[in-house]
């Protein structure tokens, strides 16, 4: 009920700004309203997580496909709280950032706003298989109306196509899926998909690796990750957010929703599933070094990202279907907890970095420098939100990473092969160095340091409406990080709520043990940092300070320029990985520059595309406009029609 | 406090005091070994009580982190030694995955080293930040293949574990495997505390530097609290290399306390015999160097999950 009157206050958001336009209040009433309705949902959420039970409500319809189901399970209660949490607070971050552009018309892309959190909310309270399309495609368009809100640039309208034919591409495998998993069942609703018979063979297979492509699309899971880095980059700051951290988790939804549909997935699904992931974490994040574009970085930084979500779900369903189901919770947990954690600090570096665009009127690393004198709200927030994704303690990524790590080491001590699992921990160590020299190079390079540009060194804080969303989810990630027990066993009871096994009572103690120990972690770090800095203080205040220049090695005349760059920073590590890196480089006397480009956008999908327009040219010439050579074509058909059938044996 | 519970707290305090001795045991090592007399053992702590008493200069364009860098570098050492079992038996504070924050407390001091660096502006700093994020991310991979190797050789996922009384039984059940595990170990060792073959703490050339490079513009306590972190940060894990070659949970709590001092010592000794045998190797060859560490560990990992 809570549920419906909070997307009821979304829609009538949308509608405020439709009917009040560019009047003075309908930004104050749309902040208002999303804010109410997004407490409201997430109420509702939080009922469901807190006693376990699930709510549905039945629709009924006259339309093919039988009645609408719609509700809230564990599953979709997380997953609920990620989009009114990310939504809410990037809707009225939002408002102070269109005001920077004033030529733009800013209430549609408000409404479209609003909407499209309510249908993700659609989406992942839709129990049977209409509504869940529909919504699926209100969310896929909705995201496509946002990335195309400065549609006067280029850039946007060429992401916005790249988007809306890969999202496409998706949109088809799940009619198959469905089609796939409806074959036998008349009734469309999940609950009784999930009934039906999936004993292995040939129809389970196809539906999961249909899930793995359609849904796979959505979440940016490499290969299919090609749309993401030019839509994020183009869209509107708070739009990336959104998009960023919970639109592309409805991939991750998906998948999950399919394992609780069809039961413990087959071994070589979980092993691909444990790969793909694997393998989008380490070329995701060195993606992401290799980019000078802060929004195409936090863009690689997802896939990256969705990379440790699946390296979780893989340990999970390699764990069911080994018949272990204390790992299985473990492993699906792992991946909620990251999908949740993600979904807070990547919308908070993509608030902080939209902040930095609108006051430097760059995204280019390389015209940017010491902002962190110039906003030092800004810069503090967006400390917080880098050391959460690297997954330093005492932050929300530490306790997701610690997880994920935690159902790698354990699948390692197991009998059966599924100890092979235990393989990719290093790859995940390795994403984690990776992403702490990227991150070092983001911070370093565009707020520490001198100023690079005129435009970097001008620049001021920005406005409440932008820093104060920002800042409710940086607290949100130091207060997970700090009290994990908040957070850890929910997440735990919703993982063995996907792997459909009863929650072992020690189990949970043990995950609430688990979770106070890493509390205490935090504690110790914190206090063991605090008693550091009062003896540092106490050493300080003995002696004397001064303040000088940066020592130049005997070079009395530095510039600004002669500072390390992104690209010079990145160098050494890109270097190590060789072609895999996607960088371009320039090397002259006195320069140093590299470009990245897209090992798959640009040297697989582009150029299949191009040769497939070549082969449409050639056909070309087949449409000429004029009547008498398309009269030529239906003789000719008909009578090759004709001809077929008297060969065939003629009509019956 | 019975002495069981108590060695534990003493076995870090004694690893906090003796920390600048490593540093120095090993310097004047490798001086012996080339034909010299070398400094003291005991210049770092000279040098310490020095520092203390200097001025500090800070640079102009610098900001909190650059002010940050000591605080983060002790303190997260000091909340990493925590968990570490340098009685030999149990650590301060274990519970499972506790692995994960031993490497990430250390990665968070790396991390603010780095933007300390980054925010003085030199491009010399912003050079040493660039390899020291380099290598780190490379003996990342390979500490956790060491690690993980360990984990399926004791079924623990504690250091506590790892590193205590299990792992003694399995010394004679999977000899090679864990040699070469042991064996990669201290080849990280030597590239995560910035020491010879991979960097060269006595250079005096900013071009050749990683972690001296990056702290050219700390200055007196700021300074002396750095080079501090970074012994006990060498200590500790030398501790932790040498608990896993020699197991000694079944001795008596003050035995184990002497030999925690003696692994210090002879750690020591071996990195200075390490380092006057090998000069430091051409940066493009320091990923080689690592991946050679990450291989011995991984041929162990292999043999164990086999």
């Amino acid at each position: 009920m809570l549920l419906w009157i909070g997307l009821g206050l979304l829609v009538l958001a949308a509608a405020v700004q439709v009917a009040l336009r560019r009047r003075g209040g309908a930004d104050t009433i749309f902040a208002i309203l999303v804010l109410a309705g997004s407490a409201m949902g997430i109420a509702a959420a939080a009922g469901v997580l807190l006693d376990g039970a699930t709510v549905s409500t039945t629709i009924a319809s006259v339309l093919p496909g039988g009645d609408w189901v719609v509700g809230i399970d564990p599953l979709s209660a997380v997953f609920l709280v990620a989009i009114f949490v990310v939504g809410a607070m990037s809707a009225v971050y939002g408002i102070g950032y269109m005001r920077y552009d004033r030529e733009l018309v800013a209430w549609p892309s408000h409404a479209f706003f609003a909407l499209e959190v309510a249908a993700l909310v659609l989406v992942v309270c839709a129990r049977s298989v209409v509504p869940f399309m529909g919504a699926w495609e209100l969310m896929a368009i909705g995201s496509l109306l946002l990335i195309l809100t400065e549609h006067r640039h280029a850039e946007s309208r060429r992401a916005g196509f790249i988007y809306i034919v890969a999202t496409h591409v998706g949109t088809l495998a799940l009619f198959a899926l469905f089609a796939v998993l409806a074959r036998d069942t008349g009734d469309w609703s999940f609950g009784a998909l999930a009934q039906g018979t999936h004993a292995a063979g040939a129809a389970r297979n196809a539906v999961l690796v249909l899930a793995l492509v359609g849904f796979g699309v959505k979440a940016g899971l490499f290969p299919l990750h090609f749309w993401l880095p030019p839509a994020h980059a183009a869209a509107p700051s708070h739009v990336s957010a959104l998009m960023s951290g919970v639109v592309i988790k409805i991939g991750v939804y998906g998948l999950l929703r399919v394992v609780w549909l069809v039961g413990p997935p087959p071994l070589w699904w979980g092993w691909t599933v444990l790969a793909i992931g694997t393998l989008s974490a380490v070329l995701g994040v060195l993606w992401a070094l290799a980019q000078h574009d802060v929004k195409r970085l936090l863009a690689y930084h997802s896939v990256e990202n969705i990379g440790i979500i699946l390296m979780g779900l893989g340990v999970g369903a390699l764990a069911s279907a080994y018949g272990q189901p204390t790992l299985a919770a473990l492993g699906y947990g792992a991946a909620l907890l990251h999908t949740v954690n993600h979904a807070l600090f990547k919308s908070l570096l993509f608030l902080c970095a939209g902040a930095v665009y609108r006051e430097t009127g760059t995204r280019d690393l390389e015209q940017l420098g010491g902002l962190a004198r110039r906003m030092p709200v800004v810069w503090l927030l967006f400390a917080v939100g880098a050391a959460a994704i690297v997954g330093l303690p005492p932050l929300n990524g530490f306790v997701s990473e610690w997880l994920v790590y935690r159902g790698l080491l354990q699948a390692g001590q197991s009998a059966e092969p599924l100890r092979l699992a235990v393989l990719a921990t290093p790859a995940l160590a390795l994403v984690g160095g990776l992403a702490l020299a990227c991150f070092a190079k983001v911070a370093g390079v565009a707020f520490l340091g001198t100023p690079r540009s005129s435009r970097a060194a001008e620049a001021t804080e920005p406005s409440i409406w932008l820093r104060g969303p920002a800042f409710l989810i940086a607290v949100a990630c130091a207060v997970i990080g700090i009290v994990p027990p908040l957070v850890v066993p929910v997440v735990l009871r919703t993982g063995s709520f996907v792997a459909s096994e009863p929650v072992d009572s020690s189990f949970v103690a043990a995950s609430m043990q688990g979770a106070w120990q890493v509390a205490g972690f935090a504690a110790l770090l914190l206090a063991a940092i605090a008693i550091s800095a009062l003896v540092m203080r106490w050493l300080r205040a003995r002696v004397q300070r001064r303040v000088s220049d940066t020592w130049g090695c005997g070079y009395s005349r530095v510039t600004a320029r002669m500072q390390y760059t992104a690209s010079s920073f990145a160098e050494p590590l890109l270097d190590v990985f060789g072609r895999a890196s996607g960088v371009r480089t320039h090397r002259g006397a006195t320069v140093f520059h590299s470009e990245p480009f897209d090992l798959v956008l640009d040297r697989a999908v582009a150029p299949v595309w191009a040769s497939i327009q070549r082969a449409a040219v050639r056909l070309r010439g087949l449409q000429q406009g004029r009547l008498r050579t398309y009269l030529v074509y239906v003789v000719g058909t008909l009578t090759a029609l004709l001809a077929y059938l008297v060969i065939r044996g003629g009509a019956r | 406090m019975t002495p069981e519970t108590a060695t534990p707290v003493v076995a870090l305090l004694l690893t906090l005091v003796l920390a600048p001795l490593v540093p120095g045991v090993a310097t004047r090592t490798r001086a012996l070994l080339t034909g010299r007399r070398g400094s003291p053992v005991w210049q770092l702590y000279a040098d310490l009580w020095k520092l203390s008493r200097r001025g500090i200069v800070y640079a102009r364009v610098t900001s909190a982190p650059f002010r940050l860098v000591p605080i983060a570098a002790l303190g997260s050492v000091v909340a990493a030694a925590l968990l570490v079992p340098l009685d030999g038996r149990a650590s301060i504070f274990a519970f499972p995955g506790d692995i994960v924050a031993f490497a990430y407390a250390l990665a968070l001091a790396r991390f603010v080293l780095v933007l300390g660096a980054l925010d003085t502006g030199s491009s010399f700093e912003g050079m040493g930040a660039s390899r020291e994020v380099t290598f780190a991310a490379l003996v990342e991979f390979a500490l956790f293949v060491s690690l993980a190797a360990l984990s399926v050789a004791t079924h623990q996922l504690s250091l506590s574990g790892l590193a205590g009384a299990p792992l003694a039984e399995r010394w004679t059940s999977a000899t090679p495997a864990l040699g070469m595990v042991a064996a990669g170990l201290f080849i990280l060792l030597l590239a995560e505390c910035s020491r010879s073959p991979v960097d060269d703490p006595t250079t005096h050339l900013e071009l050749t530097m990683i972690h001296e490079v990056m702290i050219l513009d700390h200055s007196g306590p700021d300074l002396g609290v750095i080079l501090y972190a970074s012994s006990v940060k060498l200590s500790v894990l030398a501790a932790l290399v040498a608990r896993i070659v020699w197991p000694v949970a079944r001795l008596a709590p003050a035995a184990r306390l002497g030999a925690l001092a003696a692994a210090l010592v002879l750690m020591g000794v071996l990195v200075g015999v390490v380092e006057s045998s090998m000069a430091r190797l051409k940066l493009p060859k320091v990923p080689l160097y690592i991946a050679s560490g990450a291989a011995l560990s991984a041929l162990g990992l292999v043999l164990l999950l086999r």
